[in-house]
């Protein structure tokens, strides 16, 4: 028997024999890898809209609070306990995390808004404006007005809570709520600004004002605070499977507690981990249609060399030499494929990466699943997707050529070589 | 309310002013029927009566509430005037940072005036359930007491001799259509004098979740009351409500018009 490199060779050499052919098959596989990988960064792009679509307006990506603060959100239960913590130090520890974006301090109030005779239930927010804005949207859609400034007893309020008591932008409200020491915090307020979010349920409930004005009314000192919001490098990796990741946390006092926005919303996690397997299936159903085009193709290729095949079994060549030559074409066509494909795919994901196309022009941005969708067509890359589709495709070249090899060792030496 | 950053604690505490028409009830209960052995007549009997009676009865006194929960502890003093079960009227006296805080309770609507914001404010049904100056009562309680007799069915379930004082202790089972947050409440009262001793109420699943006692029987307006009521939650043992009368008179003289948000402001 013939050693293996002369069947590499000869494969080589078959598959140039009709250059045309082979760079049709090349091409339909390097276009099914390209597909793939899109498809799978386009679910991906998806997947991570709806984590950040879902944690931009308000949730944020990971919440720090005191460690039993959570199920029960008691408004005692601050950072710190009731002296609180240095706040400016803690915001600090937790953007020294390469991991942490940006971080932001809460503190949150339940009591009543009041304006002329008419009274809501309201949740008193406590924020760093100008920190908020670096992690949540939710100040970005105040549609009349401006922010609340710090100590000018300024307040924002939600669009339908406004409209529920007849409140406008420069109306004079009343703010009561639980103080800590057990007295009823009350004052007025002006509202600076109506928000909308979309979402039902923050715009029906929510009063924003500065963080130190919500301490004053409930009293508590500038130490105290509810929460840390912050927003990570990589949303997308909180998904369900992972750990809970907890970037920056500082160690040792006060108690803390980090929590992934996949806990504080499992939904649109558990979405994503059910996009993720739909990954697997695209890749599977594009390289199936794919690998019809190429057997058929090779079968051709291997029908036109009957009378090579024939030759080569009369004179000894053993049918496991003739299948290997049609397995290693199918190798090598797999090679040329996976190359094209990398070297196409890779320049264009790394663009659309970059710049995902605005579809602006055509479609406005919707609220579904409880969050407000942006219209652009967003692509994210991983290794993941490349390296199972290049599997894949080595795959579907090498199942492609099965068939054909085997039809070649069926070669009958005599009738093929008497043209019968 | 829950999950919202902080008043889910209220959602078992408010109202103080609910003590007082409550205490009026009881009180009516033991100074209208204790000369009158109430032997032969059913609960519904006896608490229709003393509902009817309490009707036009108004009432006038002064009150130390005393609060302690894990987080802090208070005392307020008040000035409460009362009209039968359907007003009410609480004025803080001291602390001073407060004085002038006032709750005015007409019919079914709760109204406080804040002396700070010089603004009157009517607590919105869905914090009806809320703590008013963080007590262990709710607002509800206040509203729910003029329909107790509409709402519960009555029953006596215990007649004889308990840690050696012969009680009556009464079942009240909220009626199906009844607007009632609880699922059971029972009465104890002392059959000697008709005197409360304790109410305690369970959620619908048959869990107590607070203790009403009474205690400090005194002559106070010509009638025999108990001035002193605790009310502990059953989830936090440790906390309390605790209403003291210092004064306490009948028969004042006051009509609807005196319950009115003009004299809830004006009387500052």
């Amino acid at each position: 028997m013939a050693p293996s490199g002369i069947w590499w060779r000869v494969a080589w050499r078959n598959l140039w024999r009709n250059p045309h052919r082979t760079w049709i098959m090349a091409s339909g596989l390097a276009f099914g890898y390209f597909a793939s990988v899109l498809l799978v960064g386009l679910t991906s792009g998806m997947n991570a809209e709806l984590v950040e679509n879902g944690t931009r307006l308000m949730v944020g990506q990971v919440q720090v609070h005191a460690d039993d603060y959570l199920p029960e959100r008691n408004v005692h239960a601050t950072i710190g306990g009731p002296d609180g913590t240095d706040v400016d130090a803690l915001l600090t520890a937790l953007e020294a995390d390469p991991g942490v974006t940006a971080a932001t301090p809460r503190l949150f109030g339940g009591g009543l808004l009041s304006s002329g005779p008419l009274t809501n239930a309201a949740l008193l927010l406590g924020v760093d404006p100008r920190r908020e804005t670096r992690v949540s949207t939710l100040l970005s859609t105040i549609v009349a007005g401006r922010l609340p400034e710090d100590g000018a007893f300024e307040v924002v309020v939600g669009a339908e809570m406004a409209r529920q008591l007849e409140i406008d932008v420069g109306d004079e409200v009343v703010l009561v709520a639980p103080a800590a020491d057990g007295s009823m915090g009350n004052d007025l307020y002006t509202v600076v600004g109506v928000f909308e979010t979309g979402t039902p349920g923050i715009d029906a409930n929510y009063a924003i004002l500065p963080l130190s004005d919500l301490q004053l009314l409930m009293a508590m000192g500038p130490g105290r605070i509810h929460e840390v919001v912050t927003t990570v490098a990589t949303p997308s990796e909180a998904v369900p499977g992972d750990q809970p990741r907890a970037p920056g946390l500082p160690a040792g006092p006060p108690p803390l507690d980090a929590t992934p926005s996949t806990a504080l919303r499992p939904q649109p996690a558990e979405a994503v981990a059910l996009m993720h397997s739909m990954n697997f299936v695209i890749v599977l159903i594009i390289f199936s249609m794919a690998i019809f085009g190429v057997a058929n193709t090779m079968l051709i290729g291997t029908f036109e060399r009957r009378r090579e095949f024939a030759v080569i079994r009369a004179l000894g060549t053993t049918r496991s030499g003739v299948s290997l030559t049609v397995v290693y074409e199918g190798l090598i066509l797999g090679g040329i494929s996976l190359l094209i494909g990398a070297v196409v795919t890779g320049p264009v994901m790394a663009w659309w990466h970059r710049s995902p196309p605005d579809l602006g022009r055509w479609f406005e941005g919707f609220e579904w699943t409880g969050v407000q969708w942006r219209p652009i067509l967003r692509v994210e890359t991983s290794l993941e997707a490349p390296i199972f589709a290049a599997i894949a495709l080595v795959v579907t070249a090498l199942l492609s050529a099965f068939y054909p090899a085997w039809k070649a060792t069926r070669v009958p030496p005599a009738d093929a070589l008497a043209d019968r | 309310m829950r999950g919202t950053g902080g008043i889910q604690r209220t959602g078992r505490r408010a109202g103080a002013t609910a003590a007082v028409p409550r205490v009026a009830l009881l009180l009516a209960l033991g100074a209208l029927l204790a000369p009158t052995p109430a032997h032969g007549q059913t609960a519904r009997e006896i608490l229709d009566r003393v509902d009817r009676l309490l009707r036009g009865d108004s009432s006038r006194g002064r009150v130390t509430m005393e609060i302690v929960t894990e987080h802090w502890s208070r005392s307020l003093e008040m000035e409460v005037w009362s009209l039968g079960t359907d007003h009410s009227l609480v004025r803080v006296e001291s602390p001073p940072r407060e004085a002038g805080t006032s709750t005015l309770k007409a019919g079914q609507e709760v109204w406080n005036y804040l002396p700070r914001v010089d603004r009157t404010i009517k607590v919105p049904p869905a914090m009806m359930m809320g703590s008013w100056m963080g007590s262990h009562f709710t607002n509800d309680d206040l509203v729910k007491e003029s329909s107790i007799v509409d709402d519960y069915d009555f029953e006596i379930v215990f007649d004889g001799e308990r840690d050696g004082v012969v009680i009556w202790e009464f079942r009240l089972d909220p009626k199906p259509e009844a607007p009632v947050v609880w699922g059971e409440v029972r009465y104890d009262v002392r059959q000697s004098d008709l005197m409360p001793l304790d109410v305690r109420y369970y959620d619908e699943s048959g869990e107590l979740v607070r203790t009403m006692t009474f205690s400090d029987y005194r002559e106070m307006g010509g009638r025999l009351v108990p001035a002193r009521m605790d009310v502990v939650p059953t989830d936090e043992p440790n906390e309390r409500t605790t209403l003291v009368y210092h004064e306490l008179e009948f028969d004042v003289g006051l009509d609807a018009s005196f319950f009115s948000l003009r004299n809830l402001r004006a009387r500052r």
